[in-house]
């Protein structure tokens, strides 16, 4: 029998092979070209586009047929899903992830070819694209999407003999041996966590971020084979913008959501995974700015590099961190244990494509040019100098901080995490750095200016971030002087460029884009600012109906509505200088798995979000619970109650039962007395076969009212039964002490002030990246122009 | 030109020194409840929720009490700040960071192992067949 899956798992080695052999002959093409080598290298890289599309198809059909015979599909996907995220479990997974990066590498290249082949750079950098694209290749054959589930589980699924009535599902494997296996008529399904349209966009659009920065290292490696250490950096750039802005846009999409549906609370919280992406974007933008530099002055050839080199090598760093298991307990995702296979490809691959790059590059690195660059301090190229190496320190210290189970393991023997404060704390002062440097370089720039004439330039934006910074002060109250500090220099940044960028606007509107972009970095760092240092918090129980008042906002619980099965949204009115809104936070529980997940609700005002997460819902009618430790011999009062521990008590008989392996049980005495009323209370740990449970025991007081007792912990002592103890859990009754309460919805509230900003500023940030993008895409094109009319 | 160099050599040394300093204050360690217990230190203890042994929400205080057994198989309360964690229920293994306290683990955070985001397991497929 030949299955689908099958035939696209041998698409997907065929592919393999079509991108090896695409390495191979463009490598032949940049020794001697022949226009037949030429056309072999292209047909082979095509066949590898078209054999992965075919097989990506394949998965996708069999996702949308529910073929939960294939493990991937049972495992991620199930019929209760709606198209849109049924189709998103294509990447729900691991296999199905590294698909979609091989998918839009294989994609993006095909442009990148075109483009290539009209500046004399494709031979070079196509060989060593292809040779990436095969790595991806070779991870899918090794981590294949198409596993057949009765070969991962044989022991359960797979069967010889006849095969009984009634039974579905059925896949006859051989005949002659009467070889067959029962596949699941459902799948797993796709974690509630994801299971939202962030998931349908986000990962598509941080994955073709992550293919696009292999670009910047291969033309790199293809500009060192070819040497030419100039022209390229003119080559480069447009992909370097690009792929900065794509992967950009991605992650704080990816922040927004973590923010809007996941109730992290905030937008970034360091996580491995949201840094994985933050340090290849971080040397990505470094390299923007060191190129500039290049272009300018023809220094900075090496930097410009090692930077384009280390953007794709810190991509394949993250994905050995995040993909090989080596994080293992240290983080909020779980990261899946991969096995061996997987481990030892991603660290091959880190060390084949290292030493392509930097092997090229210490070959080559003596006979790039020498140019001295005889900057002041007070100069444009030395302000993009010191702004890229902080940028690279975030980068360094973000990895180090993500690497730190890694390193502690090596050094320690034991895995341990960083808290989150540390990247608070490096990073800060960098921050400030940048923040200044963006303003004073854009200044030196559109000045062209001596000292003088840019301290006169400086005036106005000091003084008006020095203003921003006090009403920030305040109004929204004293912060740490560092945080203050990095207030002052981002506004100052904010000012400076609008200065600049109003002056270029009136010169040459196509010029603009840097500027617009350091607006958009500036304003979210104020936006930073405001949301995470001056949010207020508080958590309420809100009983139904009645107003509870806090960070000056009155908030009432008024019930809750079913949205299907497992949701519920608990709607809370929120009041606030006369204006009502209602928030519904809603939570998922799950009965089959008994699992709660939790779904944030956000007003979101001008200058504000007012932010309810849920906690939990109380049941009303039911009085409180109070637990207990008590030493034998001890009593306590609680409530009017007075409880003493007598100690242990395992009778013959049950010794014996549980000799015998029957159930058993053992007692832990208390005597219950309310004044008049006195009891003798048994509580019982029931052990059997099936485990163990404690059973309660009620107690009636002279007043009528009941309470229930239950153990939650023995603690007995074998050399001393004196020291013996017990926790126990006491259900109060509803009385005037504990007054009868009405159903009770627990929130965490905060407010978060100015948080729009942090989205105005990456709405900014991206178009002043388009507008880069196409004035340096125009520039490449007459490059481009160049290289035709000269050919 | 020279001088640039030093005063930027030595801001980058300073730089570098402050950043390990801050790595090591802020790493917390792998340790079991008994090292825990001894060191009163903030560290991280990797271990199951024992789903016997009662666990509760107090509504009033907002903290969530359950009882965990570490890799040596000791049983301590863990008593978290906040509730109980998205997932926690399908959690294979759980992480709680925190300090001894008396005889409780105070916990400020916890993480979850969900093996629903893992590998499936053969119970897993018995159950949709």
């Amino acid at each position: 029998m030949i299955l689908l899956g099958t035939i696209a798992e041998n698409l997907i080695r065929m592919g393999l092979l079509a991108a090896l052999c695409a390495a191979f002959f463009y490598y032949r093409v940049h020794r001697r070209s022949t226009s037949r080598m030429l056309r072999m290298a292209r047909n082979s890289y095509h066949l590898a586009t078209l054999l992965l599309m075919s097989a990506a198809a394949v998965l996708l059909y069999l996702i949308l047929n529910h073929q939960f015979m294939y493990k991937y599909v049972w495992e991620y996907s199930s019929t209760a899903l709606t198209l849109p995220l049924l189709m998103s479990t294509f990447y729900a997974g691991q296999e199905g992830s590294f698909t979609l990066w091989a998918l839009y590498t294989s994609i993006i290249g095909i442009f990148l070819m075109r483009y290539a082949s009209r500046r004399e750079y494709e031979a070079e950098a196509m060989s060593v694209y292809s040779l990436i694209f095969a790595f991806l290749l070779l991870m899918l054959v090794v981590k294949n999407p198409f596993e057949l589930i009765w070969n991962a589980f044989p022991a359960d699924l797979m069967k010889t003999g006849p095969i009984p009535a009634g039974v579905t599902n059925i896949a006859v494997l051989d005949t002659l041996k009467g070889l067959w296996a029962q596949f699941p008529a459902e799948g797993k399904g796709l974690n509630p966590l994801l299971q939202n349209y962030w998931m349908v966009i986000h990962p598509q659009i941080l994955f073709t971020g992550f293919s696009s920065m292999a670009v910047p290292y291969t033309l790199a490696v293809a500009a060192m084979l070819k040497r030419d250490y100039s022209s390229w950096i003119r080559v480069a750039t447009p992909w370097a913008v690009s792929g900065s802005m794509i992967l950009g846009t991605g992650i704080i999409m990816g922040g927004y959501w973590a923010y809007e549906t996941l109730g992290w609370g905030g937008f970034w919280g360091w996580d491995p995974v949201e840094n994985s992406s933050l340090i290849p974007w971080l040397l990505c933008t470094a390299s923007i700015h060191t190129a500039l530099n290049q272009r300018k002055s023809g220094a900075f050839v090496k930097t410009n590099f090692v930077f384009s080199l280390l953007t794709f090598m810190t991509v394949l760093y993250s994905t050995f961190l995040t993909r090989s298991g080596v994080l293992g307990d240290t983080s909020v995702h779980s990261f899946v244990d991969p096995g061996m296979w997987v481990y030892w490809l991603l660290l091959g691959c880190i060390v084949l494509f290292g030493g392509i790059g930097f092997g090229v590059f210490f070959l080559r690195v003596r006979e790039m040019p020498r140019v001295r660059s005889q900057h002041a301090v007070f100069s444009r190229e030395f302000a993009l100098f010191l702004g890229a190496f902080a940028l690279s320190f975030v980068a360094l210290f973000v990895a180090v901080g993500t690497s730190s189970p890694l390193i502690t393991s090596l050094v320690n023997g034991k895995a341990s995490a960083i808290e989150v404060a540390y990247y608070v704390k490096t990073n800060l002062p960098l921050g400030i750095v940048i923040c200044l440097l963006s303003g004073i370089g854009q200044l030196l720039w559109w000045k062209h200016s001596n000292t003088g004439s840019l301290l006169r330039s400086l005036a106005a934006p000091v003084l008006l971030s020095l203003g921003v910074t006090t009403m920030v002060y305040v109004l929204l109250g004293p912060e740490h002087i560092l945080i203050l500090l990095f207030t002052f220099c981002a506004a100052f940044s904010l000012f400076a460029n609008i200065k600049v960028g109003y002056g270029v606007f009136m010169g040459n509107p196509k010029f603009v884009g840097g500027s617009i972009a350091h607006i958009g970095i500036a304003v979210m760092c104020l936006g930073f600012v405001t949301s995470s240092r001056y949010d207020t918090k508080a958590t309420l129980s809100l009983e139904r109906g009645k107003p509870v008042d806090a960070l000056g906002y009155r908030m009432t619980y008024v019930g809750y509505k079913q949205i299907d099965n497992e949701r519920y949204a608990f709607n809370v009115e929120v009041e606030h200088g006369g204006v009502k809104k209602v928030v519904a936070p809603f939570m998922r529980f799950n009965t089959q798995e008994n699992s709660t997940i939790r779904n944030p609700d956000i007003i979101n005002f001008l200058n504000r979000d007012f932010y309810v997460a849920p906690v939990s819902v109380e049941e009303g009618g039911q009085g409180t619970q109070k637990s207990i430790k008590l030493m034998r011999g001890q009593s306590e009062t609680v409530s009017n109650l007075k409880v003493q521990f007598e100690g242990f008590e395992f009778t013959e008989a049950q010794r014996a039962a549980m000799m015998e392996g029957k159930e058993f049980a053992i007692d832990a005495k208390l005597i219950v007395s309310d004044g008049n009323a006195k009891k003798h209370l048994d509580l019982k740990m029931k052990t059997g076969p099936k485990g163990a449970g404690y059973v309660p025991s009620g107690f009636v007081a002279s007043d009528g009212k009941n309470y229930e007792f239950v153990i939650s912990q023995m603690m007995p002592s074998q050399d001393d039964p004196s020291k013996s103890s017990v926790d126990i859990m006491i259900n109060l009754p509803a009385d005037g002490t504990t007054p009868q309460r009405d159903e009770t919805l627990i929130i965490e509230a905060s407010i978060k002030p100015m948080i729009n900003l942090v989205w105005a500023g990456t709405i900014t940030l991206v178009i002043g990246f388009l507008l880069t993008i196409v004035r340096r895409v125009e520039e490449a094109k007459r490059e481009g122009d160049k290289w035709s009319s000269e050919g | 030109m020279k001088a640039k160099i030093i005063i930027g050599g030595i801001v980058v040394v300073i730089g570098i020194v402050l950043a390990a300093m801050n790595f090591l204050e802020s790493n917390v360690e792998y340790a079991d409840f008994s090292t825990a217990e001894k060191s009163h230190k903030k560290v991280q203890v990797k271990g199951e929720w024992v789903k016997e042994k009662s666990s509760s929400f107090d509504a009033a205080s907002v903290k969530f009490s359950f009882y965990m057994k570490d890799d040596a198989r000791r049983v301590v309360k863990v008593v978290l700040d906040g509730a109980k964690p998205n997932n926690f229920e399908l959690a294979t293994s759980v992480v709680a960071k925190g300090k001894f306290v008396n005889d409780e683990f105070h916990a400020t955070e916890i993480l979850t192992k969900c093996p629903s985001k893992y590998e499936g397991t053969s119970e897993a497929v018995k159950k949709t067949l």
